[in-house]
């Protein structure tokens, strides 16, 4: 069959949407579609009393927004403290397991011995479970029968409570999330890292350019792809961390490690909690969305096509 | 062309299997969600009660499902109900779940079977009644059936008292305070109360019932989380680990506690009789066990006092079950509350035995005659009140355990002030129902 030059375009026009059809449909289904009966169930309060199941909710605007800011609401005083926790946590994590993976590549790339050994080493943490690595180090942590402790008491330091001091246990949780994620950003900074020709280098040593000039005016650069998709997941990981809290004290005590999503799990059993739950949702979902959006504008700019 | 036969025979065989468990048509099928806190091989046990059921029960079917721990079975349950799906006919959940689940109309109270019994009040008579107390409401009428239940007992290395020269354990908080700050070295805790991490208000409830006032009544609607003796309590347990100086500052974490007891680390500890069988299989000294000693309600013992804990049955009925099935599903409830099966997973488990006639009955008559300890954890019973239990159950229990939470490690220092805020948050969600 031959189609004219009309039906020809119109195809034309139809196959990228024809072939991305069957994700979009899927992400329309579970994504987006949720994600507006999110916005829309935020502006209800749940019936509360006797017999709730059977009554309709209540339009209230957006009174469950005022209340999860209210310091002196039960959910409220939980949601700030949680929100400034993430805020933290998600800083702590990038700002220092993204510069320690890109280290640790930077150390793996030259030739040294046992190398396969060493990023093997490295990685490690990332193939583990991630409840069960939680799990594991909540021995290290655990008070009187901890390694940690029992390192600390080895020089005479009387021992840390861990998961039991709220000054220290967000810093645990902190510990615990690099040390499973370096190794897997590691792995993406050392891709891009052998993506980068060595000509490169050797054309910049004959202009007598030095190691460290080398990395800021070469390898950051041409690094600069790999960063930003580092970077970006990193935010994401951070947001969506629920499953080390399990293991390690489930976010207390009295929050003072508790983080917005694992919150949101913690409250969603209860009917009258539903509206402040999609209420932190969509906090949430803003949150990640400008994290990633002024990622984006950051790197992408100036960017040589 | 051989590997092709034997593959298709193995997916053949592999598609039967698991279409293979099929019920005769007019089987009536019970699904029996259970979530296990302890490390028992519950799943293995249930099939054996389900068996010796079937037995009994021709043309009955129990189908037990594990669902994790409680808050997962919790979570499982209200997410296939709130979908539309069928959910349980029967579940152990923990006993303060009962007013959020009737509050959602998901389950129906026992107390319409046991009107229907020839004896409905003998088989209530013969659970201990603190173990009654959280799943009747303030009608009078019962909801749960006691099943895998607990309390918070005293334990004690027994060596080192006998060592420092204490040939009996502390019956009041006084003699507590002063053995344990006897038996504390830079090594050694001298007492360990786990009230660090998430869940502090079960340990404080035995305190504040010791100090003269429960924070619960019958009445859901009323909570009384301010009042000086529960001011006074959560003082104490703070200064357990700050003035006294006789554990860690905060309280002990509830998995180390038990660890820490074992290896030594500990002298005497709080903790549940759930883990009796694992603590005295596992000692390698000689554990007592008594109640929780008596606060200043009565320093002459009147002042015993503990919560309860653990599960209770509970039957689920949206309206639509037919009455065979209903008296199938109460059957199964009367099997697994019955003395014989309450003796077995007493002593298989550890739980405390909910009926009297069952600690006459074996294994657990002779268990019990062997180990005293376990007799002590059923004796404390007479003294204990009523686990926590509101409407709103959960989140007014998030808001004390927050509170707690924040008092204990220090970041509240006015405990008065931090708990007549929340007694004012509570109130504000309890108005609601009153």
């Amino acid at each position: 069959m031959r189609l004219s030059a009309r039906q020809r375009s119109l195809v034309g026009l139809l196959q990228p949407y024809l072939l991305i059809a069957p994700t979009l449909v899927l992400v329309l289904i579970f994504n987006v579609a949720p994600a507006f009966r999110t916005v829309n169930d935020s502006l209800y309060k749940p019936a509360r009393g006797l017999n709730a199941a059977g009554r309709p909710p209540e339009f209230v605007g957006l009174q469950n927004f005022r209340d999860i800011f209210d310091d002196t609401h039960y959910m409220g005083g939980r949601f700030l403290r949680t929100l400034r926790n993430t805020v933290i946590f998600a800083a702590a994590t990038v700002g220092i397991g993204v510069p320690l993976g890109l280290m640790t590549a930077l150390l793996l790339n030259r030739g040294q011995p046992l190398l396969g050994l060493w990023r093997f080493a490295v990685f490690y943490p990332s193939l583990l479970p991630l409840i069960g690595a939680a799990s594991i180090w909540s021995f290290v942590f655990s008070d009187s029968i901890g390694l940690a402790n029992a390192l600390l008491r080895t020089v005479g330091h009387p021992g840390l409570n861990w998961l039991g001091d709220r000054n220290l246990v967000l810093f645990s949780v902190v510990i615990v999330n690099i040390w499973k994620q370096a190794g897997y950003f590691m792995i993406f900074f050392l891709a891009g890292l052998q993506n980068i020709s060595r000509d490169i280098y050797e054309a910049s040593s004959l202009d007598g350019a030095g190691p460290m000039q080398q990395f800021v005016y070469l390898t950051m650069p041409l690094l600069r792809r790999t960063l930003l998709f580092v970077v970006v997941i990193a935010f994401t990981f951070a947001f969506q961390t629920v499953e080390q809290l399990q293991a390690l004290g489930e976010g207390g005590p009295a929050d003072s490690a508790n983080l917005l999503l694992y919150l949101v799990f913690q409250n969603i059993s209860e009917r009258r909690n539903w509206g402040y739950v999609n209420a932190m949702t969509i906090v949430l979902i803003g949150l990640v969305l400008v994290f990633t959006l002024s990622n984006f504008l950051l790197f992408e700019r100036d960017e040589p096509t | 062309m051989a590997l092709r036969r034997v593959i298709y025979v193995l997916l053949a065989a592999a598609l039967l299997m698991t279409f293979g468990v099929t019920y005769a048509q007019d089987d009536i099928v019970i699904d029996f969600y259970f979530p296990s806190a302890t490390a028992n091989d519950a799943e293995g046990i249930f099939e054996r009660y389900a068996g010796l059921f079937e037995e009994e029960n021709p043309g009955v079917v129990v189908n037990p499902i594990f669902t994790g721990s409680y808050t997962d079975t919790r979570n499982t349950i209200l997410t296939e109900l709130q979908g539309g799906g069928a959910g349980p006919d029967v579940a152990v959940m923990l006993s303060i779940d009962l007013y959020s689940f009737a509050e959602e109309g998901y389950i129906i109270p026992a107390q319409g079977f046991i009107d229907a019994m020839d004896n409905g009040a003998d088989y209530v008579n013969d659970f201990f009644p603190a173990l009654m107390a959280n799943g009747v409401d303030e009608m009078g009428n019962v909801w749960a059936i006691p099943f895998q239940r607990s309390t918070p007992i005293l334990y004690y290395n027994a060596d080192l008292l006998t060592e420092a020269g204490y040939d009996s354990p502390p019956t009041n908080n006084a003699e507590l305070v002063e053995i344990a700050q006897a038996l504390t070295t830079d090594e050694r805790d001298g007492l360990l109360v786990p009230v660090a991490g998430g869940f502090p208000i079960w340990m404080y409830q035995s305190f504040a019932i010791a100090y003269g006032q429960n924070i619960v009544s019958d009445d859901p609607t009323e909570v009384y989380f301010n009042t000086p003796e529960a001011v006074a309590a959560v003082e104490f347990v703070r200064s357990l680990g700050t003035d006294l100086g006789v554990g860690p500052a905060g309280g002990a974490a509830w998995g180390d506690t038990p660890v820490a007891f074992l290896a030594g680390q500990a002298a005497m500890i709080y903790h549940t009789t759930g883990n009796l069988t694992r603590i005295l299989n596992d000692a390698d000294f000689e554990v007592g066990v008594w109640y929780l000693p008596s606060g200043p309600a009565g320093d002459d013992g009147a002042g015993y006092g503990a919560p309860t804990g653990g599960g209770n049955l509970y039957i689920f009925d949206d309206g639509s079950k037919s009455a065979e099935e209903l008296d199938a599903i109460w059957r199964w409830v009367m099997f697994l509350s019955s003395p014989e099966i309450q003796a077995d997973w007493g002593a298989t488990t550890g739980y405390i035995a909910a009926n009297a006639s069952a600690w006459e009955t074996e294994p657990l008559a002779s268990l019990a005659q062997e180990h005293p300890q376990y007799g002590i954890a059923r004796d404390q019973l007479q003294h204990v009140g009523k686990e926590f239990s509101s409407y709103a159950t959960i989140t007014i229990q998030g808001i004390i355990n927050g509170t707690l939470e924040s008092i204990l490690t220090g970041e509240s220092e006015d405990a008065q002030a931090a708990m007549d805020a929340a007694q004012e948050q509570i109130d504000g969600i309890l108005a609601e129902y009153r």
